[in-house]
């Protein structure tokens, strides 16, 4: 096999496991980040603790340190996970905890009057939060989630340490046998750059549908 | 006018931190009845307000809404509130809703009303208060400020509430949109709307409400007759609230 040829079938089946890897992590980390949010906010005295917690652990842990517990910290109690759904499960608790803070600062961002108008009507809490308050909040919260999956595609490549055989894994693999250092790397992070301008692209689209009128919803940048 | 006691307050009492904001205020409104409450900022009449509507707890005193005692601690509040019309200064529409949706969540959310007839009651309640239908689709940073108030009316009105409730309805309005929003209160206080008003507007509390009360320093210190409390007060705090607000009021014609 040329070089060639052994690089980009490596890199493709690559680009396929951290592609695989995003699918999953990129919506259950927004989900995870989004509950816990409002956890952080309406959870009452023990939901806000636990979340708060939780956010101070795993903002406070560098990403690869996280990786390492998943992978040989849980092994070593018992819990046996797969490279891949370590890495998932990293990245996934890592992330979330990120997207809660855009959450919980959007939902203190709606004005006081919004609540008000809403319990003058009747509206139990949770319809509140769920009709009144949130559709606002996410709307505001979507650009520093947007930024946070971007981030996410490229942080998935940590996911090598503990042997996910995904893009970066792949160009180290066939670096070590070819060294062909500029090549190799100067391609991988050309397939991470069509997968961020991908997401830009969807996350833009998704903001001018959720567009209304007196939102800013733009992504700064 | 007589007809049945629609809200009574007895002798409410407010606090926050060591400022006590309301000093025992009590009053009554029977059905169909207009009352304005007028007095300096910073008196407790957006507190008095919130009150009524269990948006702020009082610190002792009672509230009834006909037979339902607001402040008994074991009741719905949910359900005591669907049937008070609150309509705020700063209007506070939903902003991620049209027009209509503003007016349709109470009725779909709260009520429970399939959406269809949801939509017939907030389309009769828009055009009462004149907003016309092809201002039902915009949404609040689309709108002037007057049908901002007047659709936050038109919310209020379409869940059919005992008593409106208006805290300074136009005071965040430009003077050349306070008109229409009047027009509107004016409009259904005669069409039976039983109503509690706050506001700074001389000549539009003189012109529709049974009574006025003065508010001042968390105490009603004068009520009577609109005429007579504006032109012939008892109390000197009274006149001298009404000269400085009326002289405000011609330098800005
Ligand atoms: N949530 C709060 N916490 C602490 N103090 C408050 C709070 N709300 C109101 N106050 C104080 O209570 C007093 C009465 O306020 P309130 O808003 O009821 O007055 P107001 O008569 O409506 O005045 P304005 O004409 O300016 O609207 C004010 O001194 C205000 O600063
Ligand atoms: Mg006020």
């Amino acid at each position: 096999m040329s070089f060639w040829e052994e690089f980009l079938s490596k890199l493709s089946f690559g680009t396929l496991i951290t592609l695989q890897l995003l699918t999953v992590t990129i919506p259950l980390s927004v989900i995870l980040g989004i509950l816990i949010g409002i956890l952080r906010v309406y959870g009452g005295r023990i939901g806000k603790t636990l979340a708060n917690l939780y956010v101070y652990i795993f903002r406070g842990f560098p990403l690869l340190v996280t990786l390492m517990i998943m992978f040989f910290g849980l092994a070593d109690i018992g819990i046996r996970l797969t490279p891949y759904w370590a890495a998932a499960l990293a990245i996934i608790i890592c992330s979330s905890a990120y997207q809660s803070e855009y959450v919980k600062m959007s939902i203190l961002s709606i004005d006081e009057g919004q609540s008000l108008a809403a319990k003058s009507l009747g509206m139990k809490r949770s319809t509140e939060i769920f009709y009144i308050i949130l559709p606002q909040a996410l709307r505001v919260a979507l650009p520093g989630i947007g930024n946070e999956i971007i981030y996410m595609i490229l942080y998935s490549s940590l996911a090598y340490i503990v042997g996910v055989n995904e893009i970066f894994s792949a160009a180290i693999s066939v670096n070590s046998i070819w060294f062909k250092p500029t090549e190799v790397f100067l391609v991988t992070a050309l397939i991470y750059l069509a997968m961020t301008t991908m997401a830009s692209y969807g996350l833009k689209k998704l903001e001018h549908r959720l567009w209304i009128p007196g939102f800013e919803t733009r992504r700064k940048s | 006018m007589s007809g049945e006691t629609v809200l009574r307050v007895k002798d409410l009492y407010k606090r926050y931190g060591d400022r006590i904001v309301l000093k025992g205020v009590s009053f009554e409104i029977r059905k169909a009845e207009v009352k304005a409450i007028m007095g300096p900022s910073g008196t407790g009449k957006t507190t008095l307000l919130k009150c009524i509507d269990m948006l702020v707890k009082p610190d002792s005193g009672r509230i009834w809404l006909e037979d339902l005692e607001l402040t008994d601690p074991r009741i719905d509040i949910g359900e005591a509130r669907k049937k008070i019309g609150f309509v705020f200064q700063e209007f506070n529409l939903f902003h991620h809703l049209t027009a209509i949706k503003n007016v349709m969540i109470g009725l779909t959310k709260v009520k429970k009303l399939p959406k269809d007839e949801a939509r017939t009651i907030a389309e009769r309640a828009l055009l009462k208060v004149h907003i016309e239908r092809e201002l039902w689709d915009k949404y609040p940073a689309q709108l002037s400020g007057g049908q901002k108030q007047r659709v936050a009316i038109a919310r209020a009105l379409a869940m059919e509430p005992m008593i409106m409730l208006y805290d300074e309805p136009t005071s965040a309005l430009d003077p050349q949109l306070t008109g229409e929003v009047l027009e509107v209160i004016k409009e259904l206080a005669e069409d039976g709307m039983t109503s509690l008003i706050v506001t700074h507007e001389v000549g539009f509390a003189s012109e529709i409400a049974d009574e006025i009360m003065i508010m001042m320093d968390g105490k009603i210190i004068e009520r009577g007759d609109p005429r007579k409390v504006i032109h012939n007060p008892r109390r000197e705090e009274t006149r001298r609230f009404f000269s400085k607000i009326l002289k405000i009021g011609d330098e800005s014609r």
